[in-house]
């Protein structure tokens, strides 16, 4: 079973959500206005939409390995 | 297409009459501009007596629009992010908010409020925006009963519905939502006769409005200091940045900035989408009949309405993009609008598709730290307007030409004449 780890570097989040409009069970935006990883690690049949989210995030600080 | 395409040497973009020729006409002349001088240099626009600065490049191709934006180190916000000529230091007592600054203090700005705009925390907004629309539309209803079945489109729709949101967010009373809306029209008139007659006023009509709207911030940041409610104004006098409360410049430039793009852009991108829907009648149906295509047809109206035209940055380094050289110093004009309708992005860009998928538009920015803070809601505003336009003004017709905005800025619509024949 292949999982994958998401991490958000928050010297590069400025809390714009993309993330969490894409795959809200995966992303959220906290009070601190930067996103963070709700899950341990990705799983499989979500893997696409946190690669997307990944690809979508304007500011390259989510990434999906 | 049947335009002709100009001679791209004679395209001057900082002739305000550039912006004042018909839409087909100006999307020509980007595309000769893509075409065959893709970092066209420009002198600049004369803007209030300042004394001119050195001039600026056009950046005009989706991808070069991309690399400048997502490279803030290069490619800074920090000279001034709205406006080509340097600004007097005077007016960022108002206009200097974090749109024109870079990271980090930026971003630790932009942080106190981005979990204000995310979409979990906008669907605690969802009835309000509803309920916020329905009362705008039966309005509009009755003012078209009393008279001669005709009204307004962005009077009595487009642009009350982002201005009550966006106040209500804030916090700001009922009462004051017309000088709110009535400043953000000067500040973003653009040179628009209509608004700002006499050039030499320019400078104190826009100083003005920002004060006018400091005076409504100051007032409401004591209120709210005394005591706080769960608006935005709450959290901005409240929250702290390295330890420091925003200072009051700080806050009135935050506040001026949220009003200002919380009004022009979503309005403009709701006028120019029932335009389209009336030109374009087949894609009109199509949404009717199948309401799941809202998520793509709220991004093609973004695109195609491209309301904010450009953001400019300056080049911090001697440095390069796709190969053309810039020195330390010039400044960047990102024209969003070209870049929406670069052939080498979007198959047949010049055609209103409201299933256009993928659509990588850059309406709300494109990548990098400034993106546009209030994209979702912006999606969630133009979502409810249309599907509630389709329930409850089925026999909406344009009657009219739109009054156009003349600004290079802001792709605004001033005036939309619309009927409701009373049948569907």
């Amino acid at each position: 079973m292949s999982e994958a780890n998401a991490t958000v570097d928050e010297e590069l989040c400025v809390g714009t959500g993309i993330c969490e409009a894409t795959a809200p069970d995966l992303f959220e935006v906290g009070d601190d206005g930067v996103s963070h990883v709700l899950v341990a690690s990705v799983p499989e049949d979500r893997l696409e939409a946190a690669r997307r989210a990944a690809a979508d995030c304007p500011t390259r600080a989510l990434k999906v390995e | 297409m049947t335009t002709v395409m100009p001679n791209a040497d004679s395209i001057n973009l900082s002739d305000l009459e550039f912006w004042a020729l018909p839409p087909t006409d100006r999307e020509a002349a980007f595309a000769a501009l893509r075409s065959e001088r893709p970092f066209a240099f420009f002198e600049e626009p004369e803007f209030a007596f300042l004394p001119p600065g050195p001039g600026y490049y056009a950046i005009v191709r989706h991808a070069d629009v991309e690399a400048v934006s997502s490279q803030p180190k290069l490619f800074c916000s920090g000279n001034g992010a709205t406006s080509i000529t340097d600004l007097p230091v005077e007016l960022n007592e108002f206009y200097g908010s974090m749109i024109s600054m870079d990271d980090p203090r930026h971003a630790k700005i932009r942080r106190i409020v981005s979990k204000a705009f995310t979409p979990k925390m906008l669907e605690t907004l969802v009835d309000d925006v509803e309920k916020i629309t329905d009362k705008i539309l039966a309005d509009a209803r009755k003012v078209a009963e009393s008279g001669d079945g005709t009204f307004d489109l962005v009077k009595h729709v487009s642009a009350p519905l982002p201005l009550k949101v966006i106040c209500q967010m804030m916090g700001i009373p009922e009462d004051e939502e017309q000088l709110v809306l009535e400043q953000t029209n000067f500040i973003l008139s653009g040179g628009d006769e209509e608004f700002i007659q006499d050039e030499n006023e320019a400078m104190r009509l826009v100083l003005e409005a920002g004060q006018t709207l400091a005076g409504i911030m100051g007032r409401l940041a004591e209120e709210r200091r005394e005591r706080a409610t769960a608006d935005l104004t709450s959290a901005l006098v409240r929250t702290e940045v390295d330890g420091e409360t925003l200072s009051h410049q700080e806050i009135a430039s935050f506040f001026i900035l949220l009003c200002v793009a919380g009004n022009e852009t979503t309005r403009t991108a709701i006028s120019h989408g029932v335009y389209a829907l009336h030109q374009f009648p087949e894609q009109k149906a199509r949404w009717i009949a199948d309401p799941s295509l809202t998520k793509t047809a709220v991004e093609e109206i973004v695109r195609w309405a491209s309301p904010v035209i450009w953001m400019r940055r300056t080049a911090t380094q001697d440095t390069e993009v796709n190969g053309h050289q810039f020195k330390a110093g010039d400044k960047l004009i990102m024209f969003y609008n070209s870049a929406n309708r670069d052939e080498t992005v979007f198959k047949d860009p010049d055609v209103f598709d409201l299933g256009r998928d993928p659509n990588p538009h850059f309406g709300f920015g494109a990548p990098g730290p400034h993106f546009c803070l209030g994209a979702h809601l912006a999606r969630r505003e133009i979502t409810v307007a249309f599907r509630k336009l389709f329930e409850q003004m089925p026999d909406l017709e344009v009657a009219g030409e739109p009054d156009r905005l003349r600004s290079s800025f802001i792709n605004g619509i001033k005036r939309l004449p619309v009927r409701l024949t009373g049948t569907a």
